[in-house]
């Protein structure tokens, strides 16, 4: 019979598809092409939101507005007084980085972006937001709120672009405790409640609950010492190998509607490589056990600050990094 | 013999609605009761027009709602096919049932191919595995269903689609 010959040939049709998308990059493009056709019903789907905004900026009592814009001139001057501190201390890091011959991987620059939709598929944890490849959006891109990271862009098409939210299972996020510096991964956890789960985190591990965890910048796609997390509960089950620790992420995932996109700046971009190039050039220099040789004339020139022409032979040898020399400084100052 | 086709955009735009109707945000718990809508017009289209809207249209709305959902291109066009197989060796009984016994057969149906989907799904990766939830969502078809028969019944005879 004829139509169980064209549903073998369009079920065959599926999968070829399915198949091809899975496994090479041509289906990309005709995506891309057809999002143009997808985007209107994406703008109208949210049309309800925006009437809904426009209604609580139209309809709003004069009073209100005042009492809102003397909150935000107080969060104003509150932000600038720390943002002051911020200047002082990112002058004092680039200062002690430069001692230290690291990269310098401060990144600056976002753009702003709206979030327009959420995936429909409740096993995944997806956002679309109204920024696309027309705005620059690049593949990778990091996300954040105004709290913490939210997510990386996945899926670039032309004025959308699909968000994969930290929160999702199939996300993991390289993190740190900002307290000591241990590093794990934070993976999105299984089931309803959206949240994050440390993986493979050693019963020893000093991780406690209510540590901040920020981005480490190890996978080379979120921009470092971002907040991601904070630790919300440990559980030490002695039948597991691991630790298990819950986190909750910092970011409004579900309440927010103005999100940011870090561009990634040529220098960061370029960053991570020319650090390598840096040391291969060194090897050529110097030898390969650099870390004494490169951390030396930093300590030569703390020393005369600190402790005037004591143990300047031993200190070489004694202090590999400008860290323990600072160490040996407060001691001098005890 | 076929006739002359007549008050396409009808269906169309009843597709257009139920695409809008399933990316329209909900909120978290809402997630999982969200009836099918795309199916539930698919489902309404085949049993009312089969010699206009086949395997062939219901593959087309699953690539489009491929698209429009960001997931793998073929899934939904996948099992949209099979929907449309099984809807259309079953219409000419169905149309005969009463709405609470074609209520029935929607949930069976869509159920079935959420299962599909969510399976394929799984297999490639394109979502977490978590729970059978998501069959609310075909509980929820079954129970809008007599509703939307009736409103998409008006609209086909005020519109003289066939």
């Amino acid at each position: 019979m004829s139509l169980e010959y064209r549903l073998v040939a369009f079920l065959a049709l599926a999968m070829s598809l399915m198949y091809t998308d899975n496994r090479y990059e041509y289906l990309d493009r005709v995506r891309f092409s057809v999002a143009y056709l997808t985007t209107p019903v994406y703008w109208l789907a949210d049309i309800p939101t925006r009437v809904s905004f426009w209604i609580d900026d139209v309809f709003v009592s004069q009073r209100d507005l005042i009492e809102e814009n003397t909150q935000l001139r107080q969060q104003l001057l509150f932000a600038q007084r720390e943002l002051q501190l911020l200047a002082g201390l990112a002058s004092e890091n680039s200062r002690l980085r430069e001692l230290q011959e690291a990269s310098q991987a401060v990144q600056g620059r976002v753009m702003t972006a709206e979030i327009i939709n959420v995936s429909n598929d409740p096993g995944s944890r997806r956002v679309l937001i109204n920024r696309g490849a027309h705005n620059g959006v690049l593949e990778g891109q990091a996300m954040l709120d105004a709290h913490g990271l939210m997510g990386q862009v996945e899926e670039v098409l032309p004025f959308t672009s699909w968000v994969l939210l930290i929160t999702d299972s199939r996300h993991g996020t390289p993190v740190q405790v900002n307290r000591n510096g241990e590093r794990t991964i934070a993976r999105g956890s299984r089931g309803d409640a959206p949240g994050l789960e440390l993986e493979f985190v050693p019963d020893t591990a000093d991780i406690s609950v209510g540590d901040l965890l920020v981005s480490s910048g190890l996978g080379q796609r979120f921009p470092k010492d971002y907040p991601v997390a904070e630790v919300t509960s440990i559980v030490h089950d002695p039948g597991q190998p691991f630790a298990q620790i819950r986190a909750r992420p910092l970011a409004q995932m579900d309440r927010t509607r103005h999100v940011m996109l870090v561009i990634p700046d040529n220098e960061a971009i370029v960053g991570v490589p020319m650090m390598f190039d840096a040391t291969t050039d060194v090897v050529e220099d110097t030898p390969v056990t650099n870390v004494p040789e490169g951390a030396s004339p930093a300590v030569e020139e703390l020393q005369p600050e600190s402790q005037p022409g004591s143990q300047t032979e031993a200190a070489p040898a004694l202090n590999p990094a400008p860290g323990s020399a600072a160490q040996d400084a407060a001691g001098g100052i005890e | 013999m076929i006739p002359k086709a007549n008050g396409i955009w009808v269906i169309l735009l009843s597709f257009l609605v139920a695409y809008l109707l399933a990316i329209v945000p909900v909120p978290e718990w809402a997630m999982h009761y969200r009836p099918q809508w795309v199916m539930l017009v698919l489902i309404y289209w085949i049993m009312a027009l089969p010699y206009r809207v086949g395997i062939g249209s219901a593959w087309m709305a699953g690539i489009f709602t491929d698209i429009l959902e960001g997931s793998m291109l073929g899934i939904q066009a996948f099992t949209f096919a099979i929907l449309a197989y099984i809807t259309l060796s079953l219409h000419q009984r169905v149309r005969l049932f009463s709405s609470w016994q074609q209520s029935g057969i929607i949930l069976a149906l869509v159920g079935l191919v959420m299962t599909a989907t969510y399976w394929i799904k799984v297999i490639t990766g394109e979502t977490a595995q978590d729970g059978m939830l998501f069959l609310m969502g075909a509980l929820s078809s079954a129970f809008v269903w007599p509703w939307l028969f009736l409103l998409l019944r008006q609209l086909r005879r005020g519109f003289d689609v066939h």
